[in-house]
């Protein structure tokens, strides 16, 4: 009964009107930022805090969550429409959620997209009320030996994310993990791959590669439908979801809601991991895998799902032992310090008021966003039949200032060109770029990891398998890659991955 | 009148200073304690010298791209830069082909932020003092870890120094930045680590973690019961990680005159004062351009001596 108290003290905080009030802010924010592609939220949440220090913490908090999870339901529009992932936790929707847009069907993407989010948001708030200190201690149990087992996992699982044939997906998951490992090297400060150029030594930018590898070379690409692209998105059928799309996506739902709650606990990217592992997972168990990459509404409705709910349980390590998860979390911690705020253990008890508000005003700002969402929807698919020779240089331009804006260094702007033109590269050689993005992502984190466990154990690779959860995960990949390769199931996977029929 | 104006056009200038908004550069992150405390120190400059003070983040190479934009800025008191112990002590030696001198290429306007580091045990190492940590080292030869937020930060280089002063033995692993290398000193999977005492604090209050001594000369007031490790024994050990407001090397007397007077005031007002305190901050000691100048040399050299016995690099 004590949650329940908890709960209502929680709520008592955030019903107020001006809680409500930057609840609402902050969602609208985080919607407007999160459709604006590149313009994440971290740039916008580092202008905003000199506003908060003359709020109260509980009000400052609110908003800035707000502002976090907006942009989590406005990353997914972009992705959708045009193919742009504004947030890392998009790129997975763009695969499925764009191929729908061609189609017509952009309203029931969208719609899916918004009423996942919300279900894996209410689940998450009630798992953080119930479990945030025990699950803080789960994300403890994971070391530099379980997260490089973890990603072991996750790259032999994502040789699914493919449809195309499968030594072109590992070409391009080593590409990624060789783009990766630009940068400098954490553990001896080497710099690796960055040819004098200063810009280079922090590694490129996770959003620049994603913008120019799916946005900028999608750009490129229409252009060569002279005909076709005025056309394509104009032939819309219906705005909502039917019964049978309904019936489709309650599943991958479920699934995506407890993938991503529970990998959006580990601080060290897991949430990053969520939106793939859903994809994957959907993909793998579903009778008819090939329809993925083609518009399929539960590569929509997974992903979704897991990524709100790891960004709603990744406030778990932050509360609960002050550490952040993500660059987002990082910059809440320096709000509340400012406030005189440390995040940390005690927080629950000392600061009930703070974290039970937060929590319930994370609820009613997940309902505000649906309700501010589907109504919206009509006027995005709206935005679809602006003619492209409009729409595109709009996007572009959006584009740029948004990539500008990461660090105000035009050098990345090159950049997302660079990949821009490479993109359109390896759409016409039919390498997809999903896996380069997946290597890029986990190449960095699993040598990171990889080099500390071996740093830690004193280079003894057994450690990997001494340890339970590493153990665990060693033994599904090794699973899963006997799937893989035993002839049979091979025959299998050709037949559905491989040179579909045009 | 007009002789004196075109005898000295810098002073002429100077007294037009501030027609337009002032750059203040954060050369990382949005979101860190550099960029923070930029943020907050705007407003109330922005107060005081009636122009816009807009904090613009130029990250990467470790500070180093940022800083070395506003050394090669024009020097009229338009752009400045939170330099810190990073770009302007540590990285000269720390990197190869250094683009900039972080003493004659810049003027060293304002100390802002002075943070110590405390030196923090997970709570399974038996030592209870810094003495007793050494001899738990001692019988543990090869086997003790120390966490640093990257390699080359105040956390890695106070760990070095440790070991030199005491002659023993650990091993030194890196991380992404603070937030890791709590976690995993909290599970116990590293022993120990000097970290920055903001972020320490909640863990250290919670009993999660252990603080033995704190790395500055004096104690500090938010953990008044930990000694210093000159107390316990290790004479002269006194590291901080401190940023101030810099501006180029020929900005006008004038200009860095008033410039100091301002964040000086500004830092000492209360509101101020509150918010840099919650991060740790402690009212720097270096109260005048010419002794922070003198304070970055010394830092310098200081820092510089420590990274080349590390053998710590980054080329």
């Amino acid at each position: 009964m004590e949650i329940l108290n908890n709960l209502l003290i929680g709520f008592q905080v955030a019903m107020t009107w001006q809680h409500l009030l930057y609840a609402f802010i902050g969602v609208i924010l985080g919607t407007l930022i999160g459709v604006l592609p590149g313009i994440g939220p971290v740039a916008t949440i580092a202008m905003l805090l000199p506003i908060t220090f003359n709020l109260s913490p509980v009000a400052a908090l609110i908003m800035l969550a707000g502002i976090y999870y907006g942009a989590q339901y406005g990353g997914s529009t972009t992705a959708i429409l045009v193919n742009i992932p504004g947030e890392s936790s998009s790129v997975v929707t763009c695969l499925d959620g764009y191929q729908m847009a061609r189609q017509g069907r952009a309203g029931p993407a969208l719609a899916v997209a918004a009423l996942g989010s919300f279900f894996a948001g209410c689940v998450a708030t009630l798992i953080i009320a119930v479990a945030a200190p025990p699950l803080a201690e789960v994300a403890l149990k994971f070391g530099p030996s379980e997260y490089f087992s973890l990603m072991v996992f996750g790259l032999v699982a994502a040789t699914v994310l493919a449809h195309g044939s499968l030594i072109k997906a590992i070409a391009m998951v080593v590409l990624g993990l060789l783009l990766g490992i630009i940068g400098t090297d954490v553990n001896s400060g080497v710099l690796r791959f960055t040819f004098d150029i200063p810009e280079l030594s922090d590694g490129i930018g996770f959003v620049i590669v994603a913008m120019g590898m799916f946005g900028t070379a999608e750009i490129i690409g229409n252009l060569e439908l002279k005909d076709k692209r005025e056309i394509f998105t104009s032939k819309v059928t219906h705005l909502y979801p039917s019964k049978e799309d309904l019936k489709r996506v309650w599943g991958p739902v479920l699934r995506g809601t407890a993938l991503g709650s529970f990998l959006g606990i580990l601080p060290g990217g897991g949430a990053l991991l969520a939106s793939f592992g859903a994809y994957t997972l959907e993909k793998k168990i579903s009778r008819n895998p090939g329809k993925f990459g083609k518009g399929a509404i539960e590569g929509v409705a997974a992903p979704e799902s897991a990524n709100n709910a790891g960004a709603q349980t990744s406030f778990i390590p932050m509360l609960t032992l002050g550490i952040p998860s993500n660059a987002v979390m990082a910059l809440m911690i320096g709000a509340l310090m400012i406030q005189g705020i440390a995040p940390g253990p005690q927080v629950m008890n000392e600061k009930p008021q703070l974290f039970w508000g937060l929590i319930a005003s994370m609820w009613i700002g997940n309902l505000m966003l649906v309700v501010l969402n589907l109504p919206l929807i009509g006027m995005w698919v709206k935005l679809l039949t602006v003619p492209y020779r409009y729409l595109y240089p709009s996007i572009l331009v959006f584009m740029a200032i948004g990539v500008f804006s990461l660090s105000n260094n035009p050098f990345d702007v090159l950049i997302m060109a660079f990949f821009g033109v490479f993109g359109y590269i390896c759409v016409k050689l039919e390498c997809e770029p999903a896996p380069l993005i997946l290597g890029f992502i986990l190449g960095p984190l699993m040598e990171e990891n990889l080099r500390r466990a071996m740093l830690l154990s004193r280079g003894d690779p057994f450690v990997f398998f001494q340890k339970p959860i590493s153990l665990g995960f060693m033994v599904a990949s090794a699973i899963l890659l006997v799937l893989v390769a035993l002839p049979a199931i091979r025959k299998k996977r050709d037949e559905a991955f491989v040179e579909e029929a045009k | 009148m007009l002789a004196a104006a075109l005898l000295f056009p810098a002073l002429a200038g100077a007294q037009a200073w501030p027609s337009r908004p002032l750059h203040l550069v954060a050369p990382y992150a949005p979101g860190g304690p550099v960029d923070l405390s930029a943020r907050l120190l705007a407003p109330a400059l922005q107060q005081a010298l009636g122009q816009p003070v807009v904090v613009e983040n130029k990250p990467g190479a470790g500070g180093n791209l940022g800083a070395d934009f506003v050394a090669k800025s024009a020097p009229d008191g338009y752009t400045l830069v939170m330099g810190a112990i990073a770009t302007h002590a540590i990285n000269p030696t720390l990197y190869a082909n250094f683009p900039y001198d972080p003493v004659r290429d810049f003027r060293h306007i304002a100390l802002v932020v002075q943070v110590p580091n405390v030196l923090v045990v997970n709570n399974d190492v038996p030592a209870r003092s810094v003495a007793g940590l050494i001899s738990f080292i001692r019988k543990n030869p090869g086997k003790i870890d120390f966490a640093s937020g990257s390699s080359g930060s105040t956390g890695h280089l106070a760990g070095e120094l440790f070991k030199q002063v005491t002659a023993t033995d650990m091993q030194h692993v890196p991380y992404k930045g603070s937030a890791p290398a709590t976690a995993d000193l909290l599970a116990g999977r590293v022993h120990l680590m000097f970290d920055n005492l903001a972020s320490a604090l909640p863990n250290i209050r919670a009993g999660k973690v252990r603080a033995l001594a704190v790395t500055t000369l004096r104690r500090t007031a938010f953990l008044n019961d930990i000694p210093t490790l000159d107390e316990s024994g290790l004479k002269g050990f006194d590291l901080t990680t401190w940023w101030g407001v810099m501006a180029p090397a020929k900005t006008p007397d004038a200009v860095v005159e008033r410039l100091a007077a301002e964040i000086g005031r500004a830092i000492d007002a209360p509101e101020l004062r509150e918010r840099l305190r919650a991060m740790g901050s402690e009212t720097p000691a270096v109260r005048t351009p010419a002794q922070f100048t003198a304070f970055v040399e010394r830092e310098r050299k200081i820092y510089g001596e420590l990274v080349r016995r590390s053998g710590a690099k980054a080329d």
